[in-house]
């Protein structure tokens, strides 16, 4: 009788096991996603779709005019300072017509937009930015032609910036 | 609102003649507050407030202007290039989202 019990005791709490596991995966995962939607900044923009905003769809590629000097590590994440430089003419027919600082782990992929004139005289921008965790920092490009060109550096952060 | 905010625009360097290139340095005190970050004292998550927009403008032609969002650090800092094309004044104007407007300007005077 003892037994019995023992064994039918078991297959229930076998039963239950296997009934709940999925659903407490499930309530977990409402529970992450109700935290997510809880800490959702005001502008939250993913990088893909930060980038495809930012260049209508365009083709963007990699080039070594650009340099992009951030620290390799960061100790503290609300204050990296980032460094745009791009070697390109800036006269009148052909200029560095605009600078994006965008980010690929925090809620808002999209740190800053800077529209440059010829008046500039060199395509330089610098700035500080938080950043919630180790990622990377890509600076997006766009020539007077209508081209995007983009170089990226990784950051390792020590202690987040955000939240 | 002029003034109600610290801001301060630094050219660099401090000697420059016509036709040299400056960096023209932006600082402003601003929380920079993402919406994400409670406010200790009160537990309440403290709302989003940050500068949205900048404009550096030269005798009042814009030859830079920026938008800028929240993951940029708080009291920020931004540094542009500028080519001295003779005496004026290199004015910033900054908006942030809560409707804030202020500006800030510095005579630019360059020795010959």
């Amino acid at each position: 009788m003892e037994r019995r019990e023992f064994i039918q005791s078991m297959f229930a709490v076998s039963a239950v096991a296997v009934v709940s596991t999925p659903s407490m995966v499930m309530a977990e995962e409402a529970k992450k996603e109700a935290k997510g939607s809880a800490k959702k900044g005001p502008n939250d923009m993913s990088f893909d779709e930060a980038v495809k905003v930012i260049t209508g769809g365009k083709e963007v590629k990699d080039s070594d005019k650009i340099t992009l000097k951030a620290p390799e590590i960061a100790e503290n994440g609300a204050v990296v300072p980032i460094k745009v430089t791009v070697d390109y003419p800036m006269t009148e027919k052909e200029y560095v017509k605009e600078i994006h600082i965008l980010n690929t782990a925090n809620g808002n992929a999209r740190c800053a937009d800077v529209m440059l004139t010829p008046a500039n005289e060199v395509g330089y921008f610098s700035t500080r930015v938080k950043l919630s965790k180790t990622q990377d920092v890509v600076a997006l490009v766009g020539l007077s032609d209508g081209t995007f060109i983009k170089a990226s550096a990784s950051i390792k952060v020590t202690i987040g910036g955000c939240g | 609102m002029a003034d109600a905010r610290k801001s301060m625009i630094k050219i660099k360097p401090k000697k420059y003649k016509v036709g040299d290139t400056v960096k023209v340095d932006f600082i402003v005190i601003h929380p920079m507050d993402t919406g994400m970050k409670k406010d200790k004292k009160t537990g309440k998550i403290k709302p989003a407030h940050y500068i949205d927009s900048i404009t550096f403008s030269f005798d009042g032609k814009p030859f830079t202007t920026m938008k800028i969002w929240e993951s940029v650090s708080t009291n920020p800092y931004f540094s542009v290039n500028y080519k001295v094309t003779g005496k004026g004044k290199i004015t910033v104007d900054y908006t942030d989202n809560q409707g804030e407007k202020n500006s800030k300007s510095k005579k630019v005077k360059p020795k010959d």
